[in-house]
């Protein structure tokens, strides 16, 4: 049905612009007059091209506002000069371009749907007629009748993923649109680069295999390990949180106000504050095995007070992120 | 245990030194033990011996009827009270390890005439577990480091938070039990790898097979010891205990395993266990390859084993290729990635990212679980590494791959918490054995016992700790102890705070409190499930959302149409689709259902902020996820503004669909709060928007005392149609 259908399209396409061809010298002169088979195929040719079409003020008003239509437009407006500083339209449009390639590449794609996009500066004089103030924005224009309320797409509310905008076209449009994303090789470069270069590292160390046994090198790497994971930056890594944020006063805050959250500012200073902790201790058992007792004794000064007062920190960072914790100790 | 080989002055003063020993050692033990026990009875002495939760009623249900029809009943058990009409089959989809330890307990006791209630034993089980963990811990941290870290240790993981979470009396969990498990069967694997005796060997694949029939972590354990036999391997330290202890270990738990009907055939297919069964073949070649270099001349072995290097490597590529090709293993997918980076599955497979126990872990929850264990960790690892031996490289290994889940997924801090406890004890051991000793310089001879006790060298070391009493003087040696003692004491606070406040609530009861400062209690959801039980027909149908399912299935005795297994996805979201649908709509769907009453949670009177119509969005969009909810789309439940609210700016599908109408029903002539107006929603804080509907198709029959639990009837068809 499908394959008799797009024929049947293709056909009546051909006789259309084959019947056209006349009037088309006339009507190229006299602006904004020119038919729907025509408006069809001028869109399919650029689609070809591009999945995207990228459209001015005017092209905009012929193709999109001009009412023969028998297609819907998905349209997103935004503003990618770097001068606009919109920090979200670059991931907005890389999204959109997914989808845009997952269904010019796909089995539903017909002349039914186009996605097209307007910048700013190329066409501010749509922002201003439909009265947009804010980018990036998704519109939908169905082939029939006006744009409702719904017919903007809510960013605020499913956000600005290629899956989340395909849904919403299904439902403005009935059109399911299955998202292909070119898969990313990157990680799987990198993990062959990484094993490449142990192994040259290997092969060329290969007379001297000792340094692998060496147990203080483990020690050393496992114990970074150890203090990265117990300061939170898996969390960091699966959440991503800003770096420091604004605190309520103004200042910047280095600590996130309740458990719920961290910044990774204050994962660096847990994580500092555990390791010096733990260097106490460390200079705690070594003071024994120095041969020189002063020294022994300094050492020992020196990691109890590294033991107390970082741990009091500790403590007091942590009475600051959990409310109602009752304990602290050399510090409030 | 140790063997003391201290050498005393006299042998009379011997023994009285070794009993006195023995004496603290056992007095420290069961003390340990017993405030294991007694610091997670909060929930008891607050509420009543109740079981927590959701998940634990059903294990509490299958317990009962384990207790009631025996084992072979069980293990056929097709349960028909839940997921009407579908059923579900329950001996082969749990693990029966949990339930079978509280029936073999229940008789036991009753064979000794203690006539407990099964409900009791549920409800204890998890203290008692872990009071086991306890002396366990001891063990296996004296058989890898010394006796006197095992009592640090054992005193440490006594109340250490992170375990308590999940072992609070009346938190009849599996993972209660499992770590038991675990840690035993790590205590018999280093007990096997230290003899290389089949017994212990053998043993140690039994406890693993107890932890198999307990927990689904037991993944965890049979990576990690083919990891221990691998780390061996690479340091050289392969030896013929180890080929015995992994070959018995291997084969007897793998054919144990495959015993529990859950598991079946997944040790020997799936890729989580292949590291194993690699390790052993691994373990295979590498003593054949031993065993013909002592046979053959140099440069024949040399030979021998370019060739059949090649030849083995060849091959393997050669299986690698076919199989990739022929599409049997695919590597390069999704769940391979997720190997290598975690945040993956989070961001791609979003089922993973919606439960809140699948979530990274903050440093701050570390410090909440964990307290000064989060620095002695390292601290203790750093001594391990001091002192490299078969099983320090095990509880090395532990540590590192432990601490890496607990730092993806919060609530794998449960396997984290026992190894923190013994490196954390190992090093306040290794401490304290150095200073203590310089506290009191008369008796620096005989304090030494406790953690030297196990070192063969001892009098090498006496000389240089009689350096050391020049070195540092006993001042410092005073502050130190007075400091960790400081320390411990601050640790014992912080985990019996944390205890009573975050992990000992029962949230089947629930508790508040009054302007004056005394203490109300909700028990609206017993008394719901009382009622339920008491007046409706024993075949009764009840329509719930399914965080309720397996409350009510254990407490009210009735079918449910679905629970807290949410194996069968459309039909839960049928029964979305019933909640979110207008009333005419849901009747349909109920009619077709086969629903005789609908319960839902309310909290708009108390302010219980975690009832239905906050979890609604949830039914929403589930509803909406399948085929027949198509219909129900969730951009309708907000307002125009896209919030989602309750009151006269709400969506008029919100205010008309079925769930709205069940909690709000006769909500609209009641006051709640002084000052505001009739209807007013304690949780929303707003004012509802539809105030006075009538129930058509639907007959209230129960509203609790609090109002937390509604119950409604479905109506029975028209006689004939008016």
């Amino acid at each position: 049905m499908k394959l008799i259908s797009s024929v049947i399209i293709s056909i009546i396409l051909f006789i259309l612009i084959m019947s056209n061809v006349d009037c088309q010298r006339k009507q190229s002169s006299n602006a904004g007059g020119i038919s729907l088979g025509e408006k069809v195929q001028q869109l399919l040719d650029w689609n070809a091209k591009k999945s995207i079409l990228r459209l001015n003020g005017h092209k905009f008003k012929e193709y999109v506002k001009s009412s023969p239509r028998n297609y819907s437009v998905i349209v997103m407006f935004t503003a990618l000069q770097p001068a606009r500083q919109c920090v979200i339209c670059r991931p907005a449009s890389d999204e959109y371009t997914i989808l845009a390639n997952s269904y010019r590449y796909s089995s539903v794609y017909s002349n039914k749907l186009f996605f097209a996009i307007i910048d700013f500066d190329e066409g501010s004089d749509v922002f201003q007629m439909l009265r947009l103030n804010t980018a990036p924005v998704f519109m939908h224009f169905p082939a029939k009748g006006k744009a409702k309320g719904s017919d903007t797409m809510d960013i605020q509310r499913v956000g600005i993923s290629a899956e989340a905008i395909a849904k919403w076209v299904q439902e403005r449009t009935d059109i399911q649109i299955r998202i292909f994303r070119p898969p990313n090789y990157s990680g799987t470069v990198a993990v062959i680069m990484l094993i490449s270069f142990v192994g040259g590292f290997l092969y060329l160390k290969r007379n001297n295999l000792e340094f692998l046994q060496n147990k203080q090198l483990w020690g050393l790497m496992s114990l970074l390990f150890v203090f990265a994971m117990i300061s939170g930056q898996m969390w960091n890594h699966i959440r991503s949180p800003p770096f420091v944020h604004k605190s309520q006063n103004g200042g910047i805050g280095y600590f996130h106000g309740s458990s719920q959250g961290q910044l990774v500012f204050e994962t660096y200073i847990v994580m500092v504050l555990n390791g010096l902790v733990v260097i106490g201790m460390i200079l705690l058992t070594e003071s024994g095995s120095q041969n020189d007792a002063r020294k022994g004794k300094l050492m020992a000064i020196i990691g109890l007070i590294f033991v107390a007062v970082f741990f009091s920190l500790l403590l007091s960072a942590f009475r600051s992120k959990a409310h109602g914790y009752p304990y602290s100790f050399l510090f409030k | 245990m140790s063997t003391v080989q201290q050498k005393a002055p006299s042998s009379s003063y011997k023994i009285n030194w070794e009993k006195q020993e023995s004496l603290a050692k056992l007095g420290i033990l069961v003390l340990a033990a017993i405030l294991s026990f007694s610091t997670r009875l909060f929930s008891v002495l607050r509420f009543e011996s109740v079981i927590h939760e959701f998940d634990p009623y059903f294990n509490y249900r299958t317990t009962k009827f384990l207790t009631d029809k025996g084992f072979y009943n069980f293990h056929n058990w097709f349960d028909e009270m839940a997921w009407y009409p579908l059923g579900r089959i329950i001996g082969g989809t749990i693990y029966p390890g949990l339930m079978v330890t509280s029936a073999t307990l229940y008789r036991v006791l009753w064979f000794m005439n203690i006539t407990i209630d099964i409900r009791n034993i549920c409800v204890f089980l998890a203290p008692l577990f872990s009071s086991f963990t306890v002396i366990v811990t001891y063990l296996l941290t004296s058989e890898i480091y010394s006796t006197g870290a095992g009592l640090v240790s054992a005193a440490m993981i006594a109340i250490v938070p992170g375990y308590i979470s999940r072992s609070v009396a009346g938190s009849y969990d599996n993972e209660g039990i499992a770590i038991f498990a675990m840690l035993l069967t790590y205590y018999m694997w280093i007990k096997a790898v230290k003899t290389g005796a089949i017994l212990w060997s053998t043993l140690a694949s039994l406890a693993y097979f107890y932890m198999v029939s307990s927990w689904g972590g037991y993944v965890f354990l049979i990576n990690l010891i083919p990891l221990h036999v691998l780390a061996l391997m690479f340091t050289g330290r392969f030896s013929h205990r180890l080929y015995v202890a992994y070959s018995t270990v291997y084969c007897v738990g793998t054919i144990l395993s495959m015993q529990i009907s859950f598991v079946g055939f997944q040790p020997v297919q799936s890729s989580e266990h292949m590291l194993a069964f690699g390790v052993f073949g691994l373990c295979q070649l590498f003593s054949f390859v031993e065993y013909l270099k002592s046979k053959l001349t140099k440069e024949q072995f040399e030979v021998l084993l370019k060739s059949i290097t090649i030849a083995i490597v060849s091959i393997f590529l050669g299986f690698a290729a076919v199989l990739t090709l022929s599409g049997k293993v695919s590597p390069w997918t999704g769940r391979f990635y997720s190997l290598l980076d975690p945040s993956y599955a989070k961001n791609h497979i979003p089922i993973i990212a919606s439960v809140s126990e699948h979530q990274p872990t903050s440093w701050s929850s570390f410090y909440f679980d964990l307290q000064i264990l989060v620095f002695l960790f390292p601290a203790g690892l750093y001594f391990c590494f001091d002192k490299l031996t078969d099983a320090n490289i095990f509880i090395i290994l532990y540590g590192i791959t432990s601490i890496y889940f607990a730092g993806v997924m919060v609530r794998l801090m449960l396997v984290l918490a026992p190894v923190m406890c013994i490196l954390s004890g190992i090093a306040v051991s290794h401490l304290l054995t150095k200073y203590i000793r310089n506290v009191d310089t008369s008796a620096t001879s005989f304090t030494s016992t406790e953690g030297k006790a196990a070192r063969p060298d001892v009098s090498k070391k006496y000389k240089k700790y009689d350096q050391q009493n020049k070195g540092v003087k006993s001042e410092i040696a005073i502050g130190f102890v007075v400091m960790i003692t400081f320390m411990l004491i601050t640790y014992t606070f912080h985990c019996t705070w944390v205890t009573s406040e975050a992990y000992s609530s029962p949230s089947i009861v629930l508790s508040a409190r009054s302007h004056d400062g005394s203490r109300i209690i909700f028990d609206d959801f017993r008394e719901a499930y009382y009622w339920l039980q008491m007046n409706t027909p024993e075949d009764a149908r009840i329509m719930s959302w399914w965080d309720y399912g397996y409350q009510i299935t254990a407490m009210a005795n009735r079918t449910v149409l679905v629970d807290n297994n949410t194996w069968n996805n459309t039909h839960i979201s049928r029964v979305g689709q019933a909640m979110a649908s207008s009333e005419e709509k849901a009747y349909e769907i109920m009619r077709e259902l086969d629903v005789d009453y609908v319960l839902v949670i309310f909290g708009g009177l108390t302010g219980y902020s975690s009832d239905d119509i906050n979890k609604f969005l949830w039914m929403v969009r589930i509803g909406g996820s399948t085929d027949r909810g198509q219909h129900i789309k969730e951009q309708d439940y907000y307002s125009s503004n896209g919030d989602f609210r309750i009151d006269k700016e709400g969506s008029q599908t919100l205010l008309n669909c079925l769930m709205y109408k069940l909690c709000y029903y006769r909500f609209g002539h009641v006051y709640t709060e002084a000052g505001k107006p009739t209807g007013y929603d304690r949780v929303r804080g707003a004012e509802i928007g539809n105030k006075d509907f009538e129930l058509e198709t639907l007959q209230e029959v129960y509203t609790t005392e609090h109002w937390l639990v509604r119950i409604y009837k479905v109506k029975d068809l028209e006689n004939r149609g008016v």
